[in-house]
């Protein structure tokens, strides 16, 4: 039998025990990406009813088409307001998502423009707000300014133009791809350190030993059930992405692309949590240094906001994070569509490095604490 | 099974401190002890788990240290934990543990049947594990231990917390194993009777060391006592029954709520003495008795204290761990 036949033993234990409760695991699955695509806000189409608040110094008979028209698509909510300043208020309280000001002159072709202050904090109601008052204008040949508004810093439409998607893609697919990634990192933290630690406290662990196996076959056979729970989480999100209007760009190739970069962060993530869990003893210490690694790493590494969006400082960090380099494979094929060779060479190999330092860390640990089973 | 001159050290704790040890082929060895004798870190070497500092463990002439995936197959163990895996049935527990033991494919599943049949959970062939009562698991932990066929069979406290009727059951299965197919058999146990029926030999480890070895009427005579006298009463009296025993001329050994004595050749008139002392100190007693040494004295006079006291915490420990 040997390291490989020890191995697929122990794999197929944790394999028929994964299958005990496959239920379960498949609720557990599902929970965390729904959770998650909810709260970020993407689920569904565009918003309606953005509510705007139009300040109309003019009054004429242009003006008061052009409110009719930006109500139109029922796509905004227009509340008038005397003052400029009373607006603002209702922007800074967050009434409203945005303020336009018609200035005097707009009907009789003195002033041929209207003023947009917008709520940065609110980005798809931006998008929607922009989005209608540009077109409705552009039928007036009116331009739109769009001053900063005082009390939002410096958030006015500049903000929009940060957005890490292009114009051919949706924040679904944005936001599902990070979610990938961080369920792939969640399901092997559970899958892999999570049963080493409650073997250890069933004494299974002393059972593994006292038997003629290859001991490398126990960590190894840990890292590769959590990898495989990994896989299997971050494709059930990644369906739930779908049914919620992400898309793939890279097609159905890009399936199998995804794949294999949810392996390598599954077995780099496995690996890491096998090396935690060997020196620990306590099921709450180790949830709590495994999320407090997991969740940052994700974070930092552009799971739902772009590297490039951060503090200098933390965008430096990105360079060490297996997370960063998990996420870009995975927006080149669900947002660009195609594997750039270059890219495709850093990611993976990024990925692969992280994983076999990882995987030798694990062993190096996990050997050396067999004497206090 | 040998052991030469082994020696356990951890950092400037020594302890197992030069056990020396030869069980015989086909022999129902006891080990007993207090809790931190050295018993857990003998057996741990035993089982390749700990390597010695010095010293060596041969398990049918292997080297325990020198191949010990060779060594290892020889060994079935059942330990104080009840390691079956609740959330597989019954022969999948087996399956798993027959390919780590390296059964061929071929053979995997008539030792499975083999083992199904030993525990006398045929019936019970697809039911997962965690359904199983304490004693169920406890037989199919035994089985599982058994069916890669191994020589030498090691039980850490196999029968602590089981009722008499699953007790009596994995003594049968011990005896029958051992009768059969000429097991070795090495077990530790809290329960000194059982020992005292079950063993050919025993070896008493105290402080890291092998202080008494022997058959457990040869451990008797070696205690030179004869007629043990006892009383058994509250802990707060035993100060003074103490007195009362050295008054009468006994040689008093206190044990948590007892006080034993040999009685020698005068026992009947001692106790007689003993019986008017205590009534006329007004101590209330639960019991007194003359009876043959158990090896119970004989611990108890070897190590000054008593096994099952010392491991009364251990077992509650072991129940408590959560599942998956």
């Amino acid at each position: 039998m040997g390291l490989v036949g020890d191995t697929y033993t122990l794999f197929l234990r944790e394999m028929l025990i994964f299958k005990k409760s496959l239920g379960t695991n498949f609720a557990r699955a599902l929970l965390f990406p729904i959770i998650f695509i909810l709260f970020l806000g993407s689920a569904g189409s565009s918003p309606k009813n953005v509510p705007i608040s139009v300040v109309n110094y003019d009054n004429g008979l242009s003006a008061l088409n052009f409110i009719n028209q930006i109500q139109a698509g029922s796509s905004l909510k227009v509340t008038s307001a005397t003052t400029e300043q009373q607006a603002l208020n209702l922007l800074s309280k967050g009434t409203v998502a945005a303020v336009v000001v018609i200035p005097t002159g707009f009907s009789s072709g003195t002033a041929n423009e209207v003023y947009m202050y917008l709520d940065g904090s609110q980005p798809q109601a931006v998008s929607v707000v922009t989005g209608t008052i540009n077109s409705v204008a552009s039928k007036f040949q009116a331009d739109v300014v769009t001053p900063n508004a005082a009390e939002k810093g410096s958030q006015g439409v500049s903000v929009i133009s940060n957005y890490a998607y292009g114009a051919a893609s949706n924040y679904e697919s944005y936001v599902v791809g990070g979610i990938l990634i961080m369920v792939a990192a969640f399901g092997s933290v559970f899958g892999s350190g999570f049963t080493v630690l409650s073997d250890r406290q069933l004494g299974n662990l002393k059972a593994f030993l006292t038997t003629p196996i290859n001991t490398s076959a126990i960590f190894l056979s840990k890292i590769l059930i959590g990898t495989v729970q990994s896989a299997f989480s971050a494709y059930i999100a990644l369906g739930i992405g779908l049914l919620f209007g992400a898309t793939i760009a890279a097609g159905a190739l890009g399936f199998l692309e995804l794949l294999w970069i949810v392996f390598l962060t599954g077995l780099g993530f496995g690996a890491l949590s096998v090396a935690l869990a060997s020196r620990m003893k306590q099921l709450q210490t180790y949830a709590l240094i495994a999320q407090s690694t997991t969740l940052p790493l994700s974070f930092l590494g552009g799971a739902f906001v772009p590297v490039s969006l951060l503090p200098a400082t933390l965008q430096a960090t990105a360079v060490v994070n297996p997370v960063y380099y998990a996420i870009n494979a995975v927006r080149d094929i669900m947002i660009k569509g195609y594997l750039p060779f270059n890219a495709l060479v850093i990611n993976s190999g990024a990925l692969l490095i992280f994983s076999l330092v990882m995987i030798a860390i694990a062993a190096i640990l996990f050997k050396s604490t067999s004497d206090q089973i | 099974m040998k052991l030469e001159n082994v020696v356990k050290k951890f950092g400037d704790f020594t302890a197992v401190n030069g056990i020396s040890l030869n069980i015989k082929k086909g022999e129902i060895f006891g080990l007993l002890g207090p809790n931190g004798a050295g018993k857990s870190t003998t057996i741990n070497m035993i089982l390749g788990l700990l390597s010695p500092t010095s010293g060596k463990i041969l398990i049918d002439g292997i080297d325990m240290q020198k191949d010990p995936q060779k060594a290892k197959k020889d060994i079935g163990i059942v330990t104080q934990e009840t390691v079956v895996e609740p959330e597989l049935t019954a022969e999948d527990n087996l399956m798993i543990f027959g390919r780590l033991y390296h059964i061929p494919q071929q053979e995997l599943k008539k030792s499975i049947d083999f083992a199904l049949k030993l525990s006398d959970l045929e019936g019970f062939r697809k039911t997962y594990a965690g359904t199983f009562s304490g004693g169920m698991k406890r037989r199919l932990e035994t089985a599982k231990a058994l069916m890669h066929t191994p020589n030498i069979l090691l039980l850490d406290e196999p029968t602590t917390g089981l009722d008499v009727q699953n007790r009596t059951k994995i003594w049968g299965l011990l005896r029958e194993m051992n009768k059969a197919q000429n097991v070795t058999i090495l077990l530790t146990t809290q329960y000194l009777e059982e020992a005292d029926q079950l063993c050919d030999r025993i070896g008493i480890i105290d402080h890291g060391k092998m202080i008494a070895l022997g058959t457990p009427s040869e451990l008797r005579q070696k205690i030179g006592m004869s007629n043990v006298i006892e009383v058994s009463a509250d802990k707060e009296d035993m100060d003074r029954l103490k007195a009362i025993f050295k008054k009468v001329g006994l040689e008093p050994q206190v044990a948590t709520n007892r006080i034993t004595a040999p009685g020698g050749s005068k026992a009947t008139e001692k106790i007689e003495m003993l019986v008017k002392a205590i009534s006329a100190s007004k101590i209330a007693i639960h019991n007194i008795s003359m009876h043959e040494p158990t090896i119970d004295d004989v611990f108890l006079k070897l190590t000054g204290s008593e096994v099952r006291d010392q491991t009364g915490e251990d077992t509650s420990r072991t129940r408590t761990l959560m599942g998956r």
